[in-house]
């Protein structure tokens, strides 16, 4: 499939696919939880509705760095599924998740901005786990670049067992699930109000849901990367993932910021750098 | 060059009168500017200089003899014993040598340029210039206005800067090892005399350190001259640098550890961060932009030697091991000129490791991260000290709300930190080159670099945060600036911007030549890559044209303060009725990242991976096996990228 | 359209109310009656929600509270009063600290009896407010579509609250040019709104000069003009002033945020000239750093002829203007003609 093609796909079909993920989700947890839930189309409804409603800013330059932020999520994802440089898209998805938090800064309420600095922390506690692995997928595959390593021949996994366990454990946290859920929470978990989210209204709310429906798409699609020569078992198990995501963040309360802080870090280097370790000495 | 800076530090020694001052630094600047570029224009590399300078040799004995008295004088007089020891040491080893040795030395090449010379002179001339006239209107207030009990000494001041920088032009073009340690030395003593401007106590004691410990990597430097001549019979770089004999290992190693005291590399971090004391043009100019750039220079300069050994990996280990322990160290540290000292520790730890890495993909990196960092970094320093200047303090958390106080000054700081760490700018296209090269090389020091550039997204991002909020309508600080700063903050932002820009044209034309020639192949970013990073560049520059649209059809509101806003979106009612202030702090994370404690460990760690260094350097120069190994292990590698040349490959 | 009804949000604020209607809203979040499949969800954030939902009555200390929230909310919103405490002030109305019902403070779309009121009441409120919401989201969606059938009125005391909330939103622009919130228009609290219905205090020329003069002559009621800029039922636009001896003293222009730069301040400006038909000279002032609204007076032909220092930040600018377009002082010199004082309509 030309890579022109698949970023097409992606720009067009990821935000359908992530909103139906995210009805998923909370029907799931829903019926986790003796409920019913809402139909599975809400989050588009959540959407619409907020695209209608007035722009309400506390400083008028806060929305832009939101807008940004979505551009560049939906960029990232893009790089990603075109196939280019996998620590390009980190880098990439680092700049515009720095958006977010800039806007956050820039709202300059005490809500928003304790969820930017959770946010910060979120971001420093993955980020070591995420280099890790595209380090740990360059020695296998030999190559940063995206579609080399969804076209390797054999199945990542076995190669990369530790560093697979470290980034689902890092995936909670990209999703903002409890127990990683620091920064914002989609459920009732009022703790800071609604963190980096609380002082967005409107259209800038729509947007900060629009790119997580984008970032997820392409983090499941990150997933499929381990088992990439096998199609079929790869978009399996991203939804197996997802599942597993969503009832971690049903079984789990959240955690304190240092937990969370040192529990990732002890990950990554256990199981990141473990992986790494023991893949360079079998080189 | 070098004789001209030197002429203008000593002409201005001389020159009270401030009017007469500004006009001389201006045209001292602009002619250092004009002879950095016209370096460009040179064939490279060039070779030789081998007239015979004896008298110069002379001279320079006679000066190292002058400065180790001058020395000698203030350890006495300050009752340092270790400094009196190692100047003793020091200056002792090298005139014995020269005096023993000194006619054998005739007919040695003196001088050599080539690109990376040029990089670093560029460096020198244009950042360093630009300091200078910053420095103009800087110490102008810094006089008259911030800091009146301090003796104005201006002149010895701009004099000593332009020596430095002639000193950085001799050490940037030495080929002659006694040259280049004559250069060294001056630059020890104008750092020590710099950080002891202000005259305080506190001054003092760092310039006492700082001293102590540059003389530490001077005798380290003296050794590795006599050794090498014992072993080898020349005291020319080029020479060392091509040999291939693991006993080239022991000067390589004291030459890193010389490199490594003066780019305050662990454990001798202290006497940079001691040295934030001095006022912001010396910070700028001596600890972040060139001085230290000249002890990982000669790191960088020593990587043909140091590849695959593991000496070379123990000199990276330190690097990394720096890199990652200054910036966790960072994240405490609410002192913004503490923040950049322990940035530029970090940075500098990660070059220390690309040249210990030694690959051609490694020293690329390194160069890459010389420039960025030092042009990012400088504009740095001098917004901050302006900022210092007119809100009379250091302290972060006094920063809030300076896009709105002093928006240009803002802006230039968020280019500036943006610089530091941000994708697409070009710390972010080094580091990227630097986990390659790491990956290629030695996977282990992977993780050092993945935690440490973590922490460093975090400090960074958290103050850019605190120049954005704005919680208080403050009254705006007069923004007046002399015409010097603006010239200087200006240039250093466009430099920063065009050299993200053109870092494709700078590194295919200065870059890679030098490492082609030193390596026989070279990396780049691959065109593909390029590309991607020139529209992420495009789309962050689209950012600033989003305010165009600014404010229409919004609705401001008041923040939400669980209702209790009193009248407006920063004041709130709190208990008693009383009407209280939102105040916003940064979180520090000091509890968690104890500073004494990380750098306590860390200083252990330095220690003890020096000595691992200095006796696996002494052990391995009896083998000749070394020889072998390299020659395996330097055949060209895969190269990592082969199909990487269009934008998206089938 | 789709939207309001599939995805209502709800803010739930408890004024002082004893916590029993909190906890019948917060069963219906229970697996019991599970709002959530309606889409409902429970932010606490009033910058996220379309509803708002009140239990209790209201006291002194939820007065300010409760209007800081509901300003806090974007449109299209509704209020939902839970509970006979919060529709009237319940059992507990008569009590000293109880002001009354929500509807005391800010307008209440739906009202839920019961004490406490059920799941099922509460469910059907909300569900009532979505067809409120859709209704109010319609005529939001006109309005911007119908500016130019902009109505001048005159207002009444009943206006007080609206045109109160809509100078807050129209001073915090004036706020962020100063740098500082203390403009006495924001200030101004709703008591002292209503009162310039009836008392304009003469302006006297130094703030401390009026704090000496503590009885500051009050102006007869025919004298006051207050007149509001209504489109669909909404006040969009104010302006008041009163006469003193043949001068006309203007003040308080304001135009929502939304509406600004379409006339609707002229307007504003000509209606109130033309309301006092016998004055000779009309002025008025505004801060120093007010390009925007210096502009636009001085487009009307006003004129600068006095400052005044308020405080460190703002020096307020006194503009003039007499009837036939001479200005006073200016020895019978013919000035450029003013904006015609006529119709309005043919702007």
């Amino acid at each position: 499939m030309s890579p022109w093609l698949r970023l097409l796909l992606y720009l067009v079909a990821a935000p359908i696919i992530g909103g139906l993920l995210a009805g998923f989700d909370r029907r799931l947890s829903a019926r986790m939880q003796a409920r019913q839930g809402p139909p599975l189309l809400q989050p588009f409804y959540d959407v619409i509705k907020l695209w209608q409603k007035e722009n309400i800013v506390v400083r008028r330059s806060q929305n832009f760095y939101i807008l940004f932020f979505l551009l560049l999520v939906i960029f990232t994802g893009a790089l990603f599924f075109a196939g280019s440089d996998l620590l390009l898209v980190i880098f990439a998805l680092t700049l515009a998740a720095i958006f977010f938090v800039l806007g956050a800064y820039k709202a300059s309420s005490p809500y928003s901005f304790l969820g930017a600095e959770r946010e910060l922390l979120q971001m420093m506690a993955y980020e070591p786990m995420v280099l890790l692995t595209a380090i740990g997928m360059y020695m296998v595959t030999k190559s940063f670049h995206v579609h080399e390593i969804a076209s390797h021949p054999s199945l990542l996994i076995f190669a990369l067992p530790g560093l697979f366990l470290g980034f689902l454990y890092t995936l909670e946290i990209k999703f903002r699930k409890s127990p990683f859920d620091l920064s914002c929470s989609h459920h009732a978990h009022q703790e800071l109000v609604r963190g980096i989210t609380t002082e967005f209204s409107g259209r800038a709310l729509a947007m900060i849901e629009i790119a997580h429906w984008y970032e997820n798409v392409f983090l499941l699609g990150w997933v499929y990367l381990f088992f990439g020569s096998m199609p079929a078992l790869g978009v399996a198990v991203s939804l197996a993932v997802f599942l597993f995501v969503i009832l971690a963040d049903n079984v789990f309360a959240r955690l304190k910021w240092q937990a969370v802080l040192k529990s990732a870090w002890l990950v990554a280097v256990i199981l990141g750098f473990g992986n790494i370790v023991v893949l360079s000495l079998f080189r | 060059m070098i004789l001209g800076s030197f002429a203008a530090g000593v002409g201005l020694l001389c020159l009270r009168p401030e009017h007469l001052r500004k006009l001389f630094v201006a045209l001292a600047t602009a002619a250092v500017c004009c002879g950095a570029m016209a370096l460009l224009r040179l064939p490279a590399p060039l070779g030789a200089f081998t007239h015979d300078y004896h008298w110069v040799n002379l001279g320079m004995m006679f000066g190292e003899a002058a400065m180790a008295g001058y020395i000698v004088y203030i350890s006495i007089r300050s009752r340092k014993p270790l400094i009196l020891a190692l100047i003793l040491a020091q200056a002792g080893l090298i005139l014995w040598f020269e005096l023993a040795h000194g006619p054998q030395l005739r007919g040695v090449r003196n001088l050599y340029l080539d690109k990376f010379s040029v990089i670093l002179a560029l460096i020198n001339g244009v950042v360093g210039g630009g300091i200078c006239v910053y420095a103009l209107g800087y110490m102008r207030e810094y006089h008259e206005a911030a800091h009146r009990d301090v003796a104005d000494r201006r002149p010895l001041f701009f004099a000593l800067l332009f020596v430095f920088l002639g000193a950085m032009f001799g050490i940037i073009f030495a080929n002659n090892l006694l040259w280049l340690f004559f250069f060294w030395e001056v630059t020890t003593l104008c750092s020590f005399l710099l950080i002891g401007y202000t005259g305080t106590a506190e001054a003092r004691e760092n310039a006492l350190k700082a001293l102590a410990m540059n003389l530490a990597g001077g005798l380290a430097f003296a050794i590795a001259i006599v050794w090498l001549y014992q072993k080898s019979g020349t005291v020319e770089l080029q020479i060392l640098l091509a040999s291939k004999s693991g006993a080239a290992l022991v000067p390589a190693a004291l030459l890193c550890f010389a490199g490594m005291t003066k780019a305050a590399q662990l454990p001798f971090s202290g006497w940079l961060l001691g040295a934030m004391v001095a006022p912001t043009p010396v910070s700028a100019l001596l600890h972040s932009s060139t001085m230290v750039k000249a002890g990982v220079y000669l790191v960088l300069r020593l990587s043909p030697v140091l590849t695959w050994t593991s000496v070379g990996m123990l000199v990276a280990l330190v690097g990394a091991t720096t890199f990652l322990v200054a910036s966790l160290a960072a994240i405490t540290a609410s002192d913004a000129k503490k923040v950049l000292a322990y940035s530029t520790i970090g940075n500098l730890g990660l070059i220390v490791l690309c040249g210990g890495i030694g690959t051609d993909a490694s020293v690329w990196a390194g160069v890459l991260l010389i420039i960025f960092h030092a042009v990012a970094k400088c504009l740095l320093f001098l917004c901050v000290g302006i900022v210092e200047h007119k809100s009379h303090s250091r302290d972060i958390e006094t920063m809030s709300g300076l896009i709105l106080r002093m928006p240009q000054l803002a802006v230039m700081m968020l280019i500036g930190m943006a610089g530091m760490f941000l994708a697409p700018f070009g710390m972010l296209i080094s580091k990227w080159a630097v986990l390659k090269a790491v990956v290629d090389a030695f996977p282990a020091l992977s993780i050092f670099v993945v935690f440490g550039s973590a922490a460093t997204l975090f400090f960074w991002v958290k103050w850019m945060g605190k120049l954005l909020e704005v919680v208080k309508p403050r009254e705006q600080l007069p923004e007046k600036l002399a015409w010097g700063e603006t010239v200087a903050l200006y240039g250093l932002s466009g430099a920063t911007f065009l050299a993200c820009l053109l870092f494709p044209l700078i590194s295919s034309s200065l870059i890679e030549p030098y490492v082609a020639g030193v390596y026989g192949h070279s990396t780049s970013l691959g065109q593909g890559n390029v590309i991607i990073m020139t529209i992420m560049m495009v789309m962050v520059m689209l950012f600033p044209l989003s305010f165009i649209n600014y404010g229409r059809g919004v609705k401001v509101m008041d923040a939400y303060l669980g209702g209790a806003n009193a009248q407006s979106s920063v004041r709130f009612t709190g208990s008693g009725n009383t009407v209280c202030d939102v105040t916003l702090r940064n979180y520090y994370l000091q509890d968690f990242f104890n500073e004494k404690l990380i750098a306590k460990w860390g200083r252990i760690a330095g220690t003890a991976l020096l000595a691992a260094m200095l006796t696996t350097a002494v052990l391995s120069s009896r083998e000749p096996a070394v020889q072998q190994a390299r020659n395996a292990a330097t055949a060209p590698l895969p190269s990592p990228q082969p199909t990487a040349t269009k934008l998206i490959s089938l | 359209m789709i939207g309001f009804r599939q995805s209502p949000w709800i803010l739930h604020y408890d004024a002082s109310s004893c916590n029993g209607c909190d906890i019948e809203v917060l069963a219906c979040l229970t697996p019991l009656y599970d709002v959530e499949r309606f889409g409902v969800i429970n932010t606490g954030n009033p910058k996220h929600a379309d509803i708002f939902l009140v239990t209790g009555a209201v006291n002194e200390q939820s007065k300010a509270v409760i209007r800081n929230i509901y300003h806090q909310l974007p449109e299209p919103k509704v209020v939902v009063a839970v509970g006979i405490c919060a529709g009237s002030g319940g059992i507990f109305r008569e009590c000293y600290n109880i002001c009354g019902g929500v509807d005391s403070v800010i307008p209440v779309d739906v009202y839920v009896p019961g004490c406490a009121a059920r799941p099922e009441a509460i469910i059907d409120g909300v569900v009532k407010a979505l067809a409120v919401l859709e209704e109010k989201q319609k005529a939001m969606v006109a309005m911007a579509n119908s500016i130019d059938k902009t109505l001048i009125l005159r207002a009444d005391k009943s206006d007080a609250p609206e045109i109160l909330a809509l100078q807050k939103v129209a001073y915090q622009s004036e706020a962020e040019i100063y740098g500082d919130d203390s403009l006495p228009a924001l200030q101004q609290t709703l008591e002292e709104l209503e009162e310039d219905f009836t008392h304009m205090p003469y302006r006297t020329n130094t703030l401390a000069v009026s704090r000496e003069n503590s009885d500051p002559p009050e102006v007869n009621l025919n004298r006051i003009v207050f007149l509001k800029a209504v489109v669909n039922g909404k006040i969009i636009g104010s302006i008041r002033g009163y006469t003193v001896d043949g001068t006309a003293y203007i003040s308080r222009l304001i135009v929502h945020p939304y509406f600004r730069g379409r006339g609707i301040g002229r307007r504003l400006l000509q209606e109130i000239e033309k309301a006092f038909p016998h004055a000779k000279r009309f002025e008025a002032y505004t801060g120093h750093k007010s390009k925007r609204n210096l502009e636009q007076l001085s487009r009307l032909g006003y004129q600068t002829f006095k400052t005044e220092v308020f405080n460190p930040i703002i020096t307020w600018v006194y503009l003039q203007k007499s009837r036939n377009g001479e200005h006073p002082g200016t020895n019978g010199k013919p000035q450029p003609v003013v904006a015609a004082l006529g119709s309005p309509a043919n702007q």
